[in-house]
């Protein structure tokens, strides 16, 4: 079974279906996913700030991730459940379109990113003094904000070019 | 839509420059995209700025210092979002003027802008009290998510 064939297969199950053709379902999935990635994004945004120095430098790096953290992640889980529906809705049309390629290609970089800053970069934590932070914690910052711009950007011209 | 604003509205839409947008496809999404980032930036602001003075971010630390770079980042988003939006509005203003989604969207933008601007920043910078602070924080939520889900309304069922 080929990808594009499984994609098919979602788009016909049930699941597929009541998206795509019930008269609220796909209205009510896109402003799930929207307010979703708004939680996410809009509070990540404060954590690469932070390594950037722009916010908060008096308060350990730590602290913002720990205070940050469980609402970055509820929004990501909400936007990362409404999309997958949606794309069971709409499989075949995703497949295809270069933004939705463009949009997970940028959120595998965010995970990888944020991966190595966790396992690497912040190790060096406790040795972090003054406002500015070293370039492996900025850059991780930057690359953040990079890749969840390209996230939202490829999701609106998706709606433009999918549908 | 008639009278005066009608006719402006109607120039607007004949003018070079909402020619220009509604001809180009890839310019019109460009818009939206670099649209949606502004909103982004809106969210976050008001999440972070609510949040605080609803007590459930930041708590130990002062309002101001955790408040006024929420407001700032509103601010970014906004001149985003009303440059790029009026681009959008111009090619489609008879239409969107008269559209009871848009005067909702419009109407929650006003709203959350005026509570933000005029109440609740000029209260943090005066200092506001704990109990106070509370209340202004969930109803500046209320207001932004308002604002978003008006904004859905308006792209979805438009």
């Amino acid at each position: 079974m080929t990808f594009l064939e499984i994609c098919q297969w979602l788009e016909s199950s049930r699941l597929g279906e009541m998206v795509t053709l019930s008269q609220w379902g796909f209205p009510i999935l896109v402003t799930t996913h929207l307010l979703g990635l708004g939680v996410s994004v809009g509070t990540i945004m404060w954590m690469d700030f932070r390594l950037l120095g722009w916010f908060l430098p008096s308060v350990p790096v730590p602290e913002v991730y720990r205070r940050v953290a469980p609402l970055a992640l509820t929004g990501f889980a909400v936007m990362f459940l409404s999309g997958i529906v949606l794309f069971v809705g709409y499989a075949t049309s995703a497949y295809g379109n270069t933004f939705f390629r463009i949009k997970l290609a940028a959120l595998l970089v965010a995970g990888v990113n944020a991966a190595a800053y966790h396992l690497f970069t912040e190790r060096q934590v406790a040795t972090w003094t003054g406002r500015r932070l070293p370039w492996p914690a900025r850059a991780a910052g930057l690359v953040s904000i990079g890749v969840w711009t390209t996230v939202v950007l490829a999701g609106r011209m998706m709606s433009y070019t999918m549908f | 839509m008639e009278g005066t604003v009608g006719t402006a509205l109607a120039d607007l839409e004949r003018s070079g420059l909402a020619r220009t947008i509604r001809d180009s496809f890839a310019l019109t999404a460009t818009l939206s995209a670099v649209h949606a980032v502004g909103f982004t930036l809106i969210m976050g602001g008001a999440l972070l700025s609510n949040l605080r003075l609803a007590g459930a971010l930041f708590r130990e630390r002062p309002a101001g210092e955790v408040v006024l770079p929420g407001v700032r980042s509103i601010q970014a988003g906004l001149a985003i979002s009303i440059v790029t939006g009026l681009l959008l509005f111009a090619p489609r203003a008879v239409a969107a003027a008269g559209s009871g989604m848009f005067r909702l969207k419009m109407l929650a933008l006003i709203t959350a802008v005026a509570v933000q601007f005029l109440v609740i920043r000029p209260a943090v910078r005066r200092g506001v009290r704990a109990g106070a602070a509370r209340y202004l924080g969930i109803v500046g939520l209320a207001f932004w998510t308002s604002l978003a889900l008006a904004a859905c309304a308006y792209i979805l069922l438009e």
